[in-house]
């Protein structure tokens, strides 16, 4: 057997083992014995120190495989063992509020209260008494330029602007829309967000950035066309490749788009 | 008992509260060596002796294994639990609770670990995809989930501290639990 032959051998049986680590494979789906069997066959032929070092993180692998069947055995004869597609079948027909009080009658929440301690007060007050008054801030306050930056949908939760109810209600009622008016044909990107103003045409372009990200809605960009068309999607999917597609809404170009109509 | 003995213990009982009910890191509780560090040799029966008092008020202190027995964290937790109509109090959303159950659930039914995208895939089929995103991240910081650098997810030591885990699955399948409430 050719060296590449063996080394892919003893590769495959290290993955392998780590996919019943990493993903859960069932540990019993390994042929344990047969694929020690293999090892052994191999292991006259190894010469090089490299070889030994695969051979032996394949061996430290099947080991770890058993140390996963047994567990797996001790969890199947325990009281907790129950079959996991029934499980998951019974929670799919159920409503969230029952499922949420099925959580409730099984919790028992933690207590823990908020306090001020003497050394966070003394901390407090030498910042106080280190921070320069205003009129010496005054420069840093007044002529700092604005710098633009990015803020997640959750800091916009966190500062009461948006709630985590509204803001999937305002996603899938554009979807919706989308769905109704445009179809499967597709209309270009300008064409859907601009609007009246400069502040609703960001609003729409921030509320598509979303819908795109979270795969409701597909975009092909055209570039002879120099045109960008977005399709809603019946079902939302992921691309197999995410990409990074950046458009900026600058006042500019929404007026040029505006004045089109 | 002498009257300074019994001083000595209603103190070292409130210090064992104050560092059990007050947040004094990131997470609630105390170590078993802040204990012992604390409340002397003797903080087991001190412990013992808070856990008394505050079964009166129904609630319980809690050991939660991590790790070595030193880093043990010690928590106090409802001794029953609370009532469905009163958690909507609790600022906790139904959608994340429902997330959480299921999470857990799925967890358990696998033997303690599942890939997060094979959950995120569950999950998907009855909530949204941003909902499911944003609800397991913040489990994972709540410390209710922990998530390896492979992204396998595990239960964490808030699950471990907070739901009994044999009624969640037996009252999943409808094996209805005779009902101990606050």
């Amino acid at each position: 057997m050719k060296v590449k032959e063996k080394r892919e051998i003893i590769e495959r049986i290290i993955d392998l083992c780590e996919s019943v680590r990493s993903r859960g494979l069932d540990p019993f789906d390994v042929q344990v014995k047969e694929l020690l069997e293999k090892l052994r066959e191999l292991f006259p032929e190894l010469k090089k120190l490299e070889e030994l070092y695969l051979d032996m993180r394949a061996v430290s692998g099947l080991a770890d495989v058993i140390l996963h069947q047994s567990e797996w055995l001790r969890h199947r004869s325990s009281v907790l063992y129950l079959d996991p597609l029934l499980i998951t079948l019974k929670m799919q027909v159920m409503e969230p509020a029952e499922l949420a009080e099925i959580f409730t009658k099984c919790w028992h929440p933690i207590l823990e209260m908020e306090s001020i301690s003497p050394s966070v007060l003394r901390t407090g007050l030498d910042y106080w008494t280190e921070l320069p008054p205003l009129s010496e801030r005054g420069a840093e306050l007044g002529g700092m330029e604005l710098q633009t930056g990015r803020i997640t949908e959750e800091e916009l939760r966190e500062m009461g602007i948006l709630s985590e109810e509204e803001f999937s209600r305002i996603l899938e009622e554009e979807w919706k829309k989308m769905l109704q008016n445009v179809g499967k044909r597709g209309i270009s990107y300008w064409k859907w967000v601009c609007a009246k103003t400069f502040e609703e045409t960001v609003r729409r372009s921030w509320i598509m950035s979303f819908l795109i990200s979270y795969g409701y809605v597909d975009v092909e960009v055209r570039p002879l066309e120099e045109d960008i068309i977005i399709r809603p999607r019946s079902k939302p999917a992921q691309e197999a490749e995410p990409r990074t597609l950046v458009i900026p809404i600058t006042y500019e170009e929404w007026r040029k788009h505006a004045r089109k109509g | 008992m002498p009257e300074k003995d019994e001083v000595e213990i209603r103190q070292k009982l409130s210090r064992a509260a104050q560092l059990l009910l007050f947040k004094h890191h990131r997470e609630p509780g105390a170590r078993r060596w802040e204990l012992r560090r604390a409340l002397g040799r003797n903080y087991e029966d001190v412990i013992k002796a808070l856990d008394a008092e505050l079964e009166k008020l129904g609630l319980t202190v809690k050991v939660v294994k991590e790790g070595d027995s030193e880093s043990d964290r010690f928590v106090v937790t409802f001794r029953g639990h609370p009532e469905f109509s009163e958690v909507r109090t609790f600022g906790w959303r139904i959608d994340d609770m429902a997330i959480l159950t299921m999470t857990l659930a799925t967890i358990l039914a696998r033997g303690g670990k599942v890939a997060g995208k094979e959950i995120e895939k569950i999950l998907e089929e009855k909530f949204p995809k941003w909902r499911v995103e944003s609800a397991i991240d913040r489990f994972i910081r709540m410390g209710y989930l922990q998530e390896d650098e492979k992204g396998v997810l595990y239960l964490g030591w808030r699950t471990r501290a907070e739901v009994d885990e044999k009624t969640l699955l037996s009252l999943l399948l409808g094996k209805e639990k005779k009902e101990e409430t606050r």
